[in-house]
């Protein structure tokens, strides 16, 4: 333990953490059913690769990665697929509980793009809340120089007590699997970033930790504070480093993993299991035997709370992930999925829905628990009046929507819905702007190519008249005078203009091979052409006097 | 969304956060009590009167407007901002003051100063120092002339009702306050002889100074429960004393002690109550500050140079003018930015 650093703000809401992490982590009832949603994780859906009727095992792949960011969907349970739908897969179970495992890698041997191919080919996403695919996360050090790599363990939500649970009952393959990602990224030190209101998880990872351990990994406990689990937050409180706007902590050298992830990884790469099952939390005053389970991806929400006693006349709502940032379930006959860390079934008392809203007297308890700094109420004015510049500018973008603001505000504005809002809709104009520029960039082509075309017609139209005129030798009827300077300074432009392009691709295509060039490759067209027009005018004129001369 | 409410979801020991508008308003009103209660000790039933005048003519203004402007009425009367502005109006006016005077104060603070900026929350200028500014200068000589303490008689809560002025006290000096006694003294006078001449009558200064802190206890109360932050009254209080100083040192003879501006007249008032008002006040902390500081600063020019013996209406109304510019310059730098103040959009690194 050591002293840590502080971002600005956060607040103290109720933990409410004893509701579940006084039961053991236990294994859910083999589901009979499963669905599986092709989106369970940032980037592109995966593809599904089984028809209606195969016969799977568990850990079969069903649905394959498809494009740059996205990430394979395996077989939670042994049984059939019974339907295979644009946006899921459903498998009935046979109750066997079959496996299909990969060979078994041995890490410390193991090439570092075996270890990737490997989270690739089982799927492997942030199990903390994002699901970015964690191939995509480990391939960072081809562009940045990482030096530490962070646990993220926070967990400064109420009620969640999922990574509590993993590490009382993993901490020592959590810290093989951190292990793993150290290497795969090159990092020297590997730190635990933990509240102190876990006390049972801290005992296991000192356990843990005075095992030998081949290289350095430091535990810091910092006292609880909501949002101190912020990923940027938590950088600021371990290492006092700020994440740049925009930026990711790689850019700091810093990478950050969940425990949760990191127990998956190992499981992945020491026996061969894909991500099939996950640690849910089961909270709330709605359930008789909250606690954490072992859950298969896919299991129904209601089946889950049913065996874990659902009081269905005291429910109020179902929230998925934690009280502050979760979303409630407008249906509980909806799957677990990568991203379920958290169910709480409440009652009416337990999450009131807010009281009605009264105009903001900026007050400015908003701005001082905002974790990044800004000025809440200035945005939501600026949101309401829909202001998009000003909104840029006291930097809505940097928000990253802890709710900490709607939470003390006097006058219960919510603060985060209307900045959700606001930011859909700027992305929104950001992406009709590229639109409507991209379709300029189509126009100039079609005008580019058109006059590359009239000017070959001119200069074919030019050859014959020569051709004609040489034997007749009479002179050119409409000798026009020509421009030629001006052609020539047109020819030069030109030629500077597709020398532009062509560095624009170059330069675009090395800083982000992700990004779609097609828009890019389309302004060279354009510049192209416009030079084969520019080179076929300048040639005709030249053409002309000298025929006018030789007359 | 299912974000956690501030109201419904507080455990018994983790209830750290302010607690809703409505309570805040009430907050402040009572707080304003041990000020009120002291003030009627010294100077009689007036204060009261005119506390329950003004909050009456605020309630009833507030619910015209908002009917004219076809707002939900009671959802607005239930905040009891508009309560708060009579009762803060009232306790600034001199005791038992007509009634017109009161509803013509009222008039500028409601409808004027807030209603027609939009209600609560949209008012540039804090209403109660609006109303209380156009007094000011509409009557100036009744506004600085106070019922010299325990001489509240029966006739004058009749003149509160029949509304004349109290024509015979105009050209005396015994109803001045000693911010006006004290600026009025002629530059003949050293400031030493002024004392020594036991111009007020007795016991103005020390019910003043009771005054001044019983505001004070009734400002540490909202302190302590988070009604208000700190920023403020500190920033304010720091910098009047601090400029008060200075000049003091300077010329003792001719400039009145730190002390005796910081117990005379309205600065603890405004301090703790008027400048305070979130919604006429800077956003930003470090904004807060430069509000306070400049509020304290202003009063002590206008006290010292000025035409007027109190300021602190003027120099409130002057810094609520600066909000805007204080709050463009004052934006703190979010985590993870270069620049702290607003960068241009396309500019983000």
């Amino acid at each position: 333990m050591s002293s840590a650093f502080d971002f600005p703000g956060g607040i103290y809401p109720p933990e409410r953490k004893q509701r579940s992490n006084q039961s053991g982590l236990i294994e859910a009832p083999l589901p009979r059913r499963v669905t599986l949603p092709l989106q369970q994780h940032s980037g592109q859906a995966a593809t599904p690769c089984v028809a209606h009727g195969d016969a799977v095992k568990v850990g079969s792949v069903v649905a394959k990665r498809e494009g740059m960011i996205s990430s394979n969907l395996h077989a939670s349970i042994s049984g059939t697929v019974s339907e295979v739908s644009a946006t899921q897969i459903s498998i009935d179970g046979d109750g066997q509980d079959n496996w299909e495992r990969l060979p078994s890698l041995d890490w410390q041997r193991a090439e570092p793009s075996s270890l990737l191919e490997r989270l690739n080919e089982s799927g492997i996403v942030g199990l903390g809340g994002a699901g970015f695919p964690t191939h995509i996360k480990a391939r960072v050090v081809e562009r940045h120089a990482i030096n530490t790599l962070v646990i993220n363990a926070a967990e400064c939500e109420p009620y969640i007590t999922a990574d509590d649970l993993t590490l009382r009952n993993h901490a020592n393959e959590v810290l093989e699997g951190a292990q793993i990602v150290a290497k795969l990224c090159g990092a020297q030190h590997i730190i635990i970033g933990i509240e102190d209101n876990k006390p049972d998880a801290i005992k296991a990872l000192k356990h843990a930790l005075s095992n030998c351990q081949p290289i350095n990994i430091e535990l810091k406990v910092i006292p609880t504070r909501y949002p101190s689990g912020g990923e940027r937050q938590l950088i600021k409180r371990l290492l006092n480093l700020d994440v740049p706007t925009g930026g990711l902590p790689a850019d700091v050298g810093v990478l950050c993993h969940n425990p949760g992830t990191l127990l998956a990884i190992l499981n992945a790469v020491r026996d061969g299991q894909p991500l099939v099952s996950r640690v849910v939390t089961l909270t709330g005053e709605a359930i008789t035997q909250p606690g954490n389970r072992w859950v298969r991806l896919g299991t129904s929400v209601r089946e889950l709370l049913e065996q874990a006693g659902l009081n269905t006349p005291e429910l109020h709502q179902v929230i998925q992930g934690g009280p502050m940032m979760g979303t409630p379930l407008l249906t509980l006959d909806t799957p677990v999925t990568k991203l379920t860390n958290c169910l709480i079934a409440a009652t009416l008392e337990e999450l009131p829905p807010p009281p009605a809203e009264s105009p903001c007297i900026r007050c400015g308890e908003c701005e001082s628990v905002c974790p990044v700094a800004l000025l809440p109420q200035q945005l939501h004015w600026y949101a309401r009046a829909q202001d998009d510049t000003k909104l840029e500018r006291y930097h809505l973008f940097d928000c990253i929507e802890c709710g900490a603001c709607s939470y003390v505000c006097p006058s219960h504005i919510p603060l985060v819905v209307d900045y959700r809002e606001a930011k859909s809709r700027l992305r929104l104009q950001r992406i009709e702007a590229v639109k409507a520029e991209h379709a300029k960039h189509r126009f100039e082509f079609r005008q580019a190519r058109l006059a590359r075309e009239e000017a070959e017609k001119q200069a074919r139209k030019q050859a014959r008249q020569a051709q004609q005129r040489r034997p007749s030798n009479t002179p050119a009827a409409s000798s026009e005078k020509v421009d030629l300077r001006g052609l020539r300074i047109a020819h030069a432009a030109a030629k500077a203009s597709v020398k532009k392009a062509e560095k624009n691709l170059a330069r675009v295509a090395q800083e982000d091979p992700k990004q779609s060039l097609d828009d890019l490759e389309m302004q060279l067209a354009t510049a192209q052409e416009n030079l084969k027009a520019a080179e076929l005018q300048l040639a005709q004129a030249r053409e002309q006097p000298s025929s006018e001369e030789s007359s | 969304m299912s974000m956690m409410h501030a109201s419904g979801v507080k455990d018994a020991n983790t209830a750290t956060s302010v607690p809703p508008t409505a309570s805040l308003m009430r907050w402040v009103i009572a707080a304003t009590l041990p000020g009120i209660a002291t003030m009627s000790y010294f100077f009689g039933l007036g204060v009261i009167s005119n506390v329950l005048l003004a909050a009456a003519f605020g309630i009833a203004l507030e619910a015209t407007v908002l009917r004219l402007r076809k707002r939900p009425i009671r959802v607005a009367l239930n905040d009891s901002s508009a309560l708060l502005t009579g009762v803060l109006l009232g306790a600034s006016l001199p005791p038992a003051s007509p009634w017109w005077i009161i509803g013509v104060g009222m008039i500028a603070a409601i409808v004027v100063a807030k209603q027609l900026y939009g209600g609560l929350g949209h008012n540039p200028f804090n209403p109660a120092m609006v109303g209380y500014a156009l007094l000011l200068v509409s009557f100036p000589t009744y506004m600085t002339l106070w019922a010299p303490p325990q001489e509240l008689l029966p006739t004058g809560l009749w003149a509160q009702i029949s509304g004349t002025l109290p024509t015979a006290q105009l050209d005396s000096l015994s109803g001045a306050t000693p911010l006006d006694a004290f600026k009025h003294k002629g530059e003949a006078f050293l400031a030493s002889e002024f004392w020594a001449a036991n111009p007020l009558p007795d016991g103005t200064l020390s019910a003043w100074r009771w005054v001044a802190l019983a505001w004070l206890a009734g400002g540490v109360v909202l302190l302590a429960k988070r009604i208000i932050s700190w920023h403020i009254p500190v920033a304010m209080l720091g910098s009047l004393l601090l400029l008060a100083t200075l000049f003091y040192l300077s010329d003792p003879s001719h400039f009145a002690s730190p002390l005796f501006h910081l117990l005379t007249g309205a600065t603890l008032f405004g301090a703790f109550f008027i400048a305070t008002d979130p919604v006429s006040a800077a956003t930003s902390q470090r904004g807060k500050l430069l509000y306070g500081a400049g509020i304290g600063a202003l009063i002590i020019i206008i006290r010292t140079f000025g035409g007027y013996p109190d300021a602190v209406a003027f120099a409130v109304l002057l810094m609520n003018l600066c909000v805007p510019l204080l709050d463009l310059y004052s934006v703190p730098r979010p985590t993870g930015q270069q620049k702290a103040s607003p960068g241009k959009p396309g500019e983000q690194p």
